[in-house]
Parts: C-alpha cells; structure tokens; sequence
C-alpha cells in the first residue's frame, strides 16, 4: 500500500511500498509536481523498479526546466537499491538519521 | 517446511505476493532482514512473466523453503516460451540521465540482491522455472553462483 502527499512547504511524502501496482498512481502524482522538490522517504518501505521507473522519468522532466527531485530520510535497504542503480549519481540523496 | 501458492497473471496479485512471504516469514521465524530483497526478486521476476508471456492465463506458482540461513524461492510458469532471466544483460549505470530506461533495471538488481539464481526450461511441458536463494548478511552480497540456460530437454 502507498501513500503519496503533498507535505509542508511543498514537498512530497511517500511511504509504504512503491511497486508495479502503485506506480500508475505515484507516477500521475509526480506528474503535477514542479521546480526543485523535496521529497521525504522516511516511510518509504519498499521500492521496487517499477517505482524507480517513475523517479526516473519524474528526475528527466525536472531537470529538462531547471528543477529536480531531491531524496531525503533514504533507508538502508532504499539506499542499497539506488546505489545498486546508479541512482546516486542522477538524485541528491539524503540518508535517514 | 515448504510454503506454496499461486497466483493470477496481473500486477493486482503484488500485494498478495507480500502477504504470502510476510506470513511465510512470520511462520518459519526467519530473519525479516532479507524480506524486502525476496520480496523485490519475486515482484521483478512475476511482473516479467506478467508482462512478457502473455498467450498463457495459467497462474503463476511460488514456493518459498527455509534453508540454513535464508531461503529458497522457486517460481514456476506453465505453458510460455522460454526466457532466461540469468542471461539478460545488466544496465549500465554510469550513462548520464538522458540515456537511462527504467529497462532491464529489476533483473540488473536482482542479481546484485541475490546469492544465486537458477533458471531451467522444460521443452515438453513449455515450462519455466526460477529458482533464487537469499541468504542473511554474512553471506556475499551479488551472485555467489550464477548458473543458467539449463533445459531439461537437451
């Protein structure tokens, strides 16, 4: 199950599980946000690359105008994952305390 | 003791999937440490023979067995071509983001998740078989044995 809001300040907070079945509907959320965006990971469960698809071509359209998503309160185990990916490279990563 | 279920052909059946390995888990008491990577491996693996084995409406089998330390899954798939996931080719990950896809990403981590992955084609019966095992930490991380292309047919 996923949760996906627009948090304070305008940032986004994600949690739960981001897999093949939830990334339709993260994907149309991501879809309306704009500019250089925080997103908090904190309750972010799980993700699979079904959700790093949508990251990704979130990453691509922000970029493409000057903004970006920017990853904070990154578990271990979501850590892994976008290092495993290279995504460290493409998102600025901030790791839980 | 093995834990086996099967499952309809639609991204629907994800969030049965985790509840089965939640409560396979829970059962066996085994170290929930190593659940988002079987996890993660399953969904990769299903959501492949959802998407790319489409002229069959069988359900797809798992079987999850305790091992020493960890796990062995084995999914199996009826009445489909033959694709062998162990030989996919990885991502390149270095490539600025303008060159990245989403593509091949979830065989690329699971190789990197697992300790090993098996995967076996029987002509005959046009059946597929993924077998993977995820250990504790202590273990290697990646594929300590990467093994493929097995058919029982030849």
């Amino acid at each position: 199950m996923l949760a996906i809001e627009f948090g304070p300040e305008g940032g986004v907070v994600i949690a739960g599980r981001l897999d093949a079945s939830e990334a339709p509907r993260a994907q149309s959320f991501f879809d309306q946000v704009q500019g250089t965006v925080p997103v908090d990971c904190s309750q972010l469960e799980y993700i699979s690359s079904a959700g790093l698809g949508v990251l990704l071509k979130t990453q691509k359209r922000l970029l493409g105008s000057g903004g970006k998503l920017k990853l904070t309160g990154v578990n271990s185990h979501l850590n892994d994952i976008l290092g495993y990916s290279g995504f460290d490279q493409i998102f600025e990563i901030e790791r839980a305390r | 003791m093995t834990t086996s279920a099967s499952f309809k052909r639609s991204f629907d059946s994800i969030a049965e999937i985790f509840a089965f390995t939640a409560a396979m888990f829970e059962r066996e008491g085994i170290d929930k440490q190593i659940l988002p990577a079987v996890d993660l491996a399953l969904e990769e693996l299903f959501t492949n023979m959802v998407k790319y084995s489409t002229t069959t409406t069988q359900p797809v089998q798992v079987e999850i067995v305790p091992i020493a330390s960890g796990v062995e899954v084995t999914l199996t798939d009826y009445d489909v071509e033959p694709f062998d996931v162990t030989k996919a080719p990885d991502v390149d990950i270095t490539l600025p983001i303008d060159a990245r896809h989403p593509g091949g990403l979830g065989l690329h981590l699971i190789r990197r998740l697992l300790d090993s992955i098996e995967y076996e084609y029987t002509k005959e019966v046009r059946r597929s078989r993924i077998t993977f095992r995820k250990m504790h930490s202590g273990g290697p991380h990646g594929l300590a044995t990467h093994k493929g292309g097995t058919n029982a047919s030849d």
